[in-house]
C-alpha cells in the first residue's frame, strides 16, 4: 500500500496559467512538425510542477509559447492560455511583451550561453529592471546586486561587475534565477536548469528554487528529461511524449503508483546507486517519433510492450487537467497496478 | 539561394547592357585611311591672341637624368630643354621634315669657323644672352666649357658622354672635376674654340645637344651628383621653371635652403613661365616663337583620361610616350570636326624586327632574307594603328637621315603583304630547309623565340608576326615580357628574335643610327644595342660565351669607317656611302626585318591656335605652340 | 593592458623588418629592370652603367645596402628623420614627396571607410532583419555587385557617367581642402563612393551573416525573455555581438588601404601613395618602394594592433590573453 505522506497545500490555490488544449504546429519544407498537439494543464500559485519527457516531447515549446517566445509568424497556434485570468493568445504583442520578464520569468538551459558574454553580470540584471519600471540605474543596479545576494552569491558588488565567462557554471545559473526573479513574477519557468551543471550544483540550485519559490510566492515550473531531478521538488509531475500529455499526478503518486507505460519506462531507466550489482537498466526499446508522422493512435503504442490493437487506432484521452493523477492508456486500471507493482519489486 | 543569385547577375547584366548601349555611340572602331596631319614646313608664326597658358598632362615625365641636361638622353627632356630653357651653340627650327632637322645659330653669332685642317673649331658668342633668375648674368665661353667639364666628371652619369669623349682633345672622364679641359680654349668672354683629335664633320650636331648648353658654375656646382642638378637648372631659354626666381644663389647652403625650384617636381608637375632676362633678339621667331605665358605640365596616371580633357577642352595637350589609344585615335579620325586636332609629325625612328646572327635559325642568310619576304607589313602597319601610325618601312634608316626613302624596297612585294613563292623558294636555299620544300623544318624551326613587350600597339602586331612566319614553317615562341629590352641587350642570352625594338636619331647624321647600330666594335655584354651581333669577332664571341655559328658573322666596320671618313670632307659623298651602306645591310647582311617609320601622334585641343613638332626630338615643338585663352575650358 | 601593448608594438617592429627585407631581396635578387641599366638611358655602356650604379650606391653588397636602408628609417639620414633616403629619379629627398602622398591617400582611405561601414552595416543589418524578404534580395544583390564589379571598371563608368556625360562632378585630380572646401569634396566623392562599394559589399554580407549568427544565440532568447523590446535585443544583443569580426577586418582592411589604394588612385590620379609607388615599381626607384613598403607594413601592423585592441574592449572574453 502506498501512503501519501506529502500534503498538497496548494490544491485551493488561485490558478496562475491555465493552458486549454494548446496546439503548436510547425510548418517546415518536410512537412507540418506538431510540436505540441493539444495540452491542457494549470499550474497554481505556490506549486511547482515538473514537466518530464525525452527530447522532442514538446515540453519546451509549450512553455515558450506561453512566455511568448515562439512567434504566430513561425507557427500555427491554437487553444487558450490564461495567465491570472487573460488569454495571452488573444493579446497584442506589445501587452505579452510587459508581462516577459515582469510577471513571469524563464530561465534556459545552458547558462553560459544564455547569458550575453559582453555585457557584466549586474547590468544585464538590471536590465531586466529598467525594462519594465521607470527607475534609475542606480537603483536598479542596487536591486540586481541584493537579488544577487539573495540567489547565494557571495560577495554581490563585486560580482556584478564580473564578465559571465568569469563565473562558474551554478554561479551563472544562479544570476539568470536572479534575472528571471528579480521583478517578482508570479510564474518561473525553468527549462533543463540543471542539465548543464554538475550533480553537487544540481541539488544547490533545486533547493535554491524552492526557497524562492517560497519567497515569493510564485508558481514554478521544471522543464526536464530526467525524472531523478524533479522527484523531491516537484509537487505535480506532468510527463509529456510526442507533444501530448500522458500522464499527470502529484508526483509521489507518479513514482509509487503512476499508471502509463512510459512514464514505468523512465523510472526504469533511472539510474540508482543503491542498485544491486545485477540490475540492468532498461531503456525504452525504439525510437522518439517523427512530430510530422505522429502514429496514429497512441503516439506511443509502437513502443509499448503492452500494446492493445485499440491503442493503434484510438487516441487515449487524458482527463481532467488537475486530477489527482490521471493517464491516457487504453489499458484497465487494474492491469496498470499490478504491473507497475511487478516493476516495483524488480527494482527493490 | 539559386534565385537570389539570378536575381543579382541579371542585375549585373542588364546594369552592363545599359551602359554598353550608352557608350559607343562614336560609331565604327575600326580604323579606315586617316589623312595624316602634319604642320606644314616652316610656318611657325601665326599671328595668334598671344600669351595664355598651354595646358598639358602626361602619365610620366619619365626623366632618366633627374632633368639635368648633362644627363638627359631621352626625347622628352631634350624637347623640354632645346626648346624652352636650354640654348646651344647651335641649335634647329624645331619645326617639322627637312627645316626641322636642319641647324641654325643659337647662342653663337653664326656657324663655326673651321680650319684649314678641320680640327680647330671657333664659335663666336651673341650679345645679350643671359641666364635667367636667380642669376641674371650674362653667358659667356667659360659657361659652356663648364658643361663639359661636368660631363667629364664621373659622378654626374653623362649618358651620351662618348660622342664628345676622346673626339675632344682632353676630355676624358675622370673621379674629379676637371679644372679645365685641355681641347677647349676660352681666350675671352665671347669666344669660345674647340681642338678636335680627328676630323668629324658631324661636330657641328654635336653642339646642338642639350649636354653642351651653358651651365653656371656657382649654382650647378653645388649639384655633382647625377641629376642633383635638375631641380636648380638656371635657364638660358625663353622660358624658366616657375619659382626660379625664388633660389637663393649666394651660397650653396642658401640654394638647398631655398630650392628646389617650386616649379619641377619630376613626380608631379613641370610648370614654366616666361625667362625675363630672355632677350628675343637674340633669337628668331623662325627657330622660337614663345606664343604662350606659360606651360604646365601635370601628371596624371589615368591616359583615358588625359585625352578625354583634351578632347573637352580642359586641356591643350599631352607629351605621352606612345600614341593615343586606339579608341580616341578612332575617334578622331573618323569626326570631321575632330581630325584636324589630330596632329603628327615623322619620328626618323625604325620599327624593326631584329635577327640574332648567332642564333639558328637566324645563322642562316637565306631565312633571314626569306623572313624579308614572308612578312605582312601592311598586316603589321594595320595592327599597330593604320596608317595614321607611319610609312611602311622598306629598309634600315628613316628617309629623313641620308635621302632614301621608300623606293629602295629589296624585297618588294605586292601591298607590302609579303609573297610566299619568293620567300619559299629563298628558304629552299637554306640548310634548315631540309627537304626543299620551301618550309623550314629542321629543329631548329620550331620554338624560336620572339621577345616583344607588353603594351599596346606591340601587343596588336604580334599576332602577324607569328602568322607571317608560320607560312615558312618558322614555329615562334612569343614572350611578352616587361623588361624587354634588358633581355635583348644581354647578349648571353642569345634572343634570336625580338619585334620590340625601335631606334630614333640622336641627330640627323647616319652616324648615330646605322654607323652606332651595327659597329662590332660597340658590342658590349650587357646594354648591347647591336641586337644582332653584325660584326661580332671570334674573339668577342668566345669573350661573349656566344656560339661561333658555320657561316661566321659578317661585319660591316670597314664600310661604317669608310663612310664616316668620306663624309669628313664630303657631304653628299658621305651620304651616298650611307645610303650603300643601307643596302649592303638589307642585301648582304640581312640583320632586320624593318617594318615601320614611325609617326608621333598626339591629339590637341580646341583652343590650340597653332601646332608645331620638333622634328630633331620627336616631340610637340614647346616654343611654337599657341593657344586662344578664350577657347579654353 | 599597458604590457600587451609594448608586446604588440615590438611585434610590429619586427614584422616591418621582416616585410621590407624580403622586399629588398625581391628587387635585389631578382629585380624587374635592372634601375643601373634604366638610369643609364638609351645606349648603356658598360662603363656608363657602372657609373650609375655607384651613383645610386648600387655597386654596395646587398647586405651593406639593406644595413643602410635600415639605419636611415630608424636613425634618420641628411634630410631628417625617419630617413626616406633620395629617389633614383627625382635625385632628391623622397620625404619632401612622401608625406604629401602619405596624406592624400589617408583623406582617401578614411573618407572611403567611413562610407563602406556606414553602407555596410545599415545594409548588412536591413537584410539580417528581413531575411529572405525583398529587402534581402536587393542588398544581396547589391552586395554580389559590388563584390564582383572591379574597382577600374567602376571608376571608369562612374567617371563617365557623372563627369563626362551629365557634368554633374568634375573629373580627375586632387584639390586641397586649404585651397577649395568645396572643389576638395567633389573632387574626393566619386573615388570615395567607388572605393567604398567594394567594401561596403563585402562588410554587408559579412555583417548579415554575423547577426543572423548572432540571432541564433541563447542570450537573444533571454533578453526576450526578459522583455525587452524588439529593438533593444537587435541592437543592444544582437549586433553588439556581431560587430567583433566587423572590427577586426577593418584594421585590417584600413591598414592595408593606408599602404595605398592603387586602382582608386589612378583612375582618378589622385596624388597618392599607390599612383607613387607603382610608377616606381615601372621606373626601378626602388628607395620609394621600400619607404611605401615600410609605411605599409607599418599601416597594417598598427592597425591590425587598434582593431585588436578595440576587439578586447568589445568582447571581454579575449582580455589579457
Amino acid at each position: 500500500m502506498i501512503s501519501l505522506t506529502r500534503p498538497e497545500p496548494t490544491d485551493r490555490n488561485e490558478v496562475i496559467l491555465d493552458v486549454r488544449n494548446l496546439r503548436v504546429h510547425f510548418p517546415t519544407p518536410d512537412g507540418l512538425v506538431k510540436a505540441v498537439d493539444g495540452i491542457s494543464f494549470q499550474i497554481r500559485r505556490g506549486e511547482t510542477i515538473g514537466v518530464v519527457g525525452e527530447s522532442g516531447s514538446g515540453k519546451s515549446v509549450s512553455f515558450l509559447t506561453v512566455m511568448g517566445l515562439v512567434s504566430s509568424r513561425e507557427a500555427h497556434i491554437e487553444g487558450e492560455i490564461i495567465f491570472k485570468g487573460r488569454d495571452l493568445l488573444k493579446l497584442p504583442q506589445e501587452e505579452t511583451r510587459h508581462l516577459r520578464g515582469k510577471e513571469m520569468g524563464m530561465v534556459f538551459q545552458d547558462p553560459m550561453t544564455s547569458l550575453h558574454p559582453m555585457y557584466r553580470i549586474g547590468t544585464q540584471i538590471a536590465e531586466a529592471v529598467l525594462t519594465h519600471e521607470h527607475t534609475s540605474k542606480k537603483a536598479a543596479m542596487k536591486l540586481a546586486v541584493e537579488m544577487l545576494g539573495r540567489v547565494g552569491i557571495s560577495k554581490p558588488e563585486e560580482s556584478a561587475r564580473r564578465y559571465p565567462h568569469e563565473f562558474s557554471g551554478g554561479m551563472r545559473q544562479r544570476a539568470m534565477i536572479a534575472m528571471a526573479l528579480i521583478l517578482n513574477p508570479d510564474l518561473l519557468i525553468a527549462d533543463e536548469p540543471t542539465t548543464a551543471l554538475d550533480v553537487t550544483v544540481q541539488a544547490q540550485i533545486l533547493d535554491l528554487l524552492d526557497r524562492l519559490k517560497a519567497d515569493f510566492n510564485a508558481a514554478v515550473a521544471v522543464i526536464t528529461h530526467d525524472l531523478g531531478v524533479v522527484a523531491e521538488h516537484c509537487d505535480r509531475i506532468q510527463v509529456m511524449y510526442a507533444g501530448r500529455i500522458v500522464e499527470t499526478g502529484h508526483s509521489q503518486v507518479i513514482y509509487y503508483r503512476s499508471r502509463h507505460p512510459y512514464t514505468w519506462g523512465l523510472l526504469q531507466s533511472i539510474p540508482r546507486l543503491d542498485a544491486e550489482e545485477m540490475h540492468r537498466l532498461r531503456p525504452i526499446e525504439g525510437l522518439p517519433p517523427s512530430l510530422i508522422f505522429v502514429p496514429p493512435g497512441c503516439a506511443f503504442h509502437p513502443r509499448c510492450p503492452y500494446v492493445m490493437d485499440v491503442c493503434r487506432t484510438e487516441v487515449p484521452e487524458l482527463g481532467p487537467a488537475h486530477a489527482f493523477n490521471a493517464s491516457a492508456c487504453h489499458l484497465p486500471a487494474e492491469e496498470k497496478d499490478r504491473i507497475f507493482s511487478q516493476i516495483l519489486a524488480e527494482r527493490g | 539561394m539559386k534565385k537570389r543569385t539570378i536575381g543579382a547577375l541579371a542585375l549585373v547584366l542588364a546594369f552592363a547592357l545599359v551602359v554598353a548601349a550608352c557608350g559607343d555611340d562614336e560609331g565604327e572602331t575600326t580604323t579606315t585611311a586617316a589623312p595624316t596631319t602634319t604642320a606644314p614646313e616652316g610656318t611657325t608664326t601665326v599671328p595668334t591672341t598671344g600669351g595664355g597658358t598651354y595646358r598639358m598632362e602626361t602619365d610620366g615625365i619619365a626623366y632618366t637624368g633627374g632633368g639635368d641636361p648633362t644627363g638627359e638622353y631621352l626625347g622628352i627632356s631634350w624637347g623640354i630643354l632645346s626648346n624652352l630653357l636650354s640654348r646651344t651653340l647651335l641649335t634647329y627650327y624645331h619645326t617639322d621634315g627637312a627645316l626641322g632637322n636642319t641647324l641654325v645659330p643659337d647662342l653663337a653669332a653664326d656657324f663655326p669657323e673651321i680650319s684649314e685642317d678641320g680640327l680647330t673649331y671657333t664659335f663666336t658668342l651673341k650679345d645679350g644672352i643671359m641666364f635667367g633668375p636667380p642669376l641674371s648674368r650674362e653667358i659667356t665661353s667659360a659657361d659652356i666649357e663648364y658643361a663639359f667639364r661636368r660631363m667629364a666628371t664621373e659622378g654626374i652619369v653623362a649618358q651620351y658622354l662618348f660622342y664628345y669623349e676622346g673626339l675632344i682633345e682632353g676630355l676624358e672622364l675622370s673621379t674629379d672635376m676637371p679644372d679645365d679641359i685641355s681641347g677647349i680654349e676660352t681666350p675671352d668672354d665671347k669666344t669660345i674654340i674647340f681642338h678636335l683629335t680627328r676630323i668629324s664633320p658631324d661636330f657641328i650636331y654635336l653642339v646642338a645637344m642639350p649636354a653642351t648648353t651653358p651651365m653656371p658654375e656657382e649654382v650647378a656646382g653645388c649639384f655633382m651628383e647625377a641629376g642633383t642638378y635638375g631641380r636648380y637648372v638656371v635657364s638660358s631659354g625663353p622660358y624658366m621653371y616657375e619659382g626660379s626666381d625664388a633660389l637663393d644663389a649666394s651660397s650653396c647652403e642658401a640654394l638647398v635652403a631655398s630650392g628646389p625650384i617650386s616649379g619641377f617636381d619630376p613626380e608631379d608637375h613641370s610648370y614654366f613661365v616666361r625667362n625675363p632676362d630672355y632677350d628675343p633678339a637674340t633669337d628668331d621667331p623662325a627657330v622660337r616663337a614663345n606664343h604662350v605665358d606659360r606651360i604646365n605640365i601635370d601628371l596624371n596616371t589615368n591616359v583615358q583620361d588625359i585625352f578625354a580633357k583634351i578632347r573637352a577642352g580642359e586641356l591643350d595637350g599631352t607629351v605621352s610616350s606612345g600614341n593615343p589609344p586606339a579608341d580616341v585615335l578612332a575617334a578622331y579620325s573618323s569626326d570631321p570636326e575632330l581630325q584636324d586636332r589630330l596632329v603628327s609629325g615623322v619620328d626618323d625612328r625604325t620599327m624593326y624586327i631584329t635577327m640574332n646572327l648567332a642564333a639558328p635559325p637566324f645563322d642562316d642568310i637565306h631565312v633571314r632574307k626569306a623572313v624579308n619576304l614572308i612578312m605582312d607589313k601592311a598586316g603589321m602597319q594595320q595592327a599597330w594603328g593604320g596608317e595614321i601610325s607611319g610609312a611602311i618601312a622598306t629598309h634600315i634608316q628613316p628617309p629623313n637621315l641620308a635621302g632614301l626613302g621608300a623606293e629602295y624596297d629589296p624585297y618588294a612585294t605586292e601591298g607590302y603583304r609579303g609573297n610566299l613563292e619568293l620567300a619559299q623558294a629563298e628558304m629552299a636555299l637554306s640548310r634548315y630547309d631540309t627537304d626543299g620544300d620551301g618550309m623550314c623544318d629542321a629543329p631548329e624551326c620550331s620554338g624560336v623565340i620572339l621577345v616583344n613587350r607588353t603594351t599596346t600597339p606591340w601587343l596588336e602586331t604580334e599576332p602577324v608576326v607569328v602568322a607571317s612566319l608560320a607560312l615558312i614553317g618558322i614555329e615562334v615562341q612569343a614572350q611578352e615580357l616587361e623588361n624587354h629590352y634588358t633581355v635583348i641587350q644581354t647578349v648571353a642570352n642569345l634572343t634570336p628574335m625580338g619585334m620590340n625594338p625601335g631606334w630614333g636619331k640622336d641627330y640627323p647624321d647616319s652616324s648615330s643610327f646605322a654607323g652606332f647600330l651595327f659597329d662590332g666594335r660597340n658590342i658590349i655584354p650587357e646594354g648591347n644595342t647591336n641586337y644582332s651581333l653584325v660584326g661580332l669577332s671570334e674573339v668577342q664571341a668566345a669573350e661573349l660565351g656566344v656560339p661561333w655559328p658555320a657561316d661566321g658573322i659578317p661585319s660591316v666596320d670597314a664600310d661604317i669607317d669608310n663612310c664616316k671618313q668620306i663624309a669628313l670632307t664630303d657631304t653628299q659623298g658621305g651620304l651616298d656611302c650611307w645610303n650603300d651602306l643601307d643596302r649592303t645591310l638589307m642585301e648582304e647582311v640581312v640583320p632586320w626585318v624593318p617594318y615601320l617609320w614611325l609617326n608621333v601622334i598626339t591629339t590637341i585641343g580646341p583652343a590650340v591656335t597653332n601646332w608645331d613638332y620638333d622634328q630633331f626630338a620627336g616631340v610637340t615643338a614647346f616654343s611654337k605652340v599657341a593657344v586662344d585663352p578664350s577657347l579654353q575650358g | 593592458m599597458g604590457r600587451y601593448i609594448i608586446r604588440r608594438l615590438l611585434w610590429v617592429v619586427l614584422v616591418v623588418i621582416l616585410v621590407t627585407f624580403f622586399t629588398f631581396v625581391i628587387f635585389f635578387v631578382m629585380p624587374p629592370v635592372d634601375p643601373a641599366i634604366l638610369f643609364a638611358g638609351r645606349a648603356p655602356s658598360e662603363r656608363l652603367i657602372a657609373q650609375v650604379r655607384e651613383s645610386l650606391g648600387l655597386d654596395k653588397p646587398f647586405f651593406v645596402q639593406y644595413g643602410l636602408f635600415l639605419k636611415h628609417i630608424f636613425l634618420g639620414d641628411q634630410y631628417g628623420w625617419p630617413g626616406f633616403g633620395m629617389s633614383f629619379v627625382t635625385r632628391s629627398p623622397i620625404r619632401e614627396n612622401f608625406l604629401g602622398r602619405a596624406f592624400v591617400t589617408t583623406q582617401l582611405a578614411a573618407g572611403a571607410a567611413v562610407i563602406w561601414l556606414i553602407m555596410g552595416i545599415s545594409i548588412g543589418i536591413i537584410s539580417a532583419l528581413k531575411r529572405g524578404k525583398w529587402q534581402d534580395r536587393l542588398a544581396m544583390g547589391f552586395a554580389l555587385f559590388g563584390v564582383s564589379a572591379p574597382v577600374f571598371w567602376l571608376g571608369l563608368m562612374a567617371l563617365y557617367l557623372f563627369w563626362e556625360k551629365l557634368h554633374w562632378l568634375p573629373g580627375t585630380g586632387y584639390v586641397p581642402f586649404g585651397e577649395d572646401p568645396s572643389q576638395w569634396f567633389l573632387h574626393f566623392l566619386l573615388p570615395w563612393v567607388v572605393l567604398a562599394l567594394l567594401f561596403a559589399a563585402f562588410y554587408a554580407r559579412m555583417v548579415r551573416g554575423s547577426l543572423l549568427d548572432s540571432f541564433g544565440q541563447d542570450w537573444i532568447r533571454t533578453a526576450r525573455a526578459k522583455g525587452l523590446p524588439e529593438r533593444k535585443v537587435v541592437y543592444k544583443h544582437g549586433l553588439r555581438a556581431s560587430l567583433t569580426p566587423v572590427v577586426s577586418m577593418f584594421g585590417v582592411d584600413l591598414g592595408t588601404l593606408l599602404g595605398g589604394a592603387i586602382i582608386t588612385e589612378t583612375v582618378f590620379n589622385l596624388p597618392g601613395l599607390g599612383t607613387y609607388v607603382v610608377r616606381s615599381v615601372a621606373n626601378g626607384d626602388i628607395p620609394v618602394i621600400m619607404d611605401v613598403v615600410v609605411f605599409g607594413g607599418m599601416a597594417v601592423a598598427l592597425m591590425s594592433l587598434v582593431a585588436d585592441i578595440l576587439y578586447a574592449f568589445l568582447d571581454p572574453r579575449v582580455r589579457y590573453t
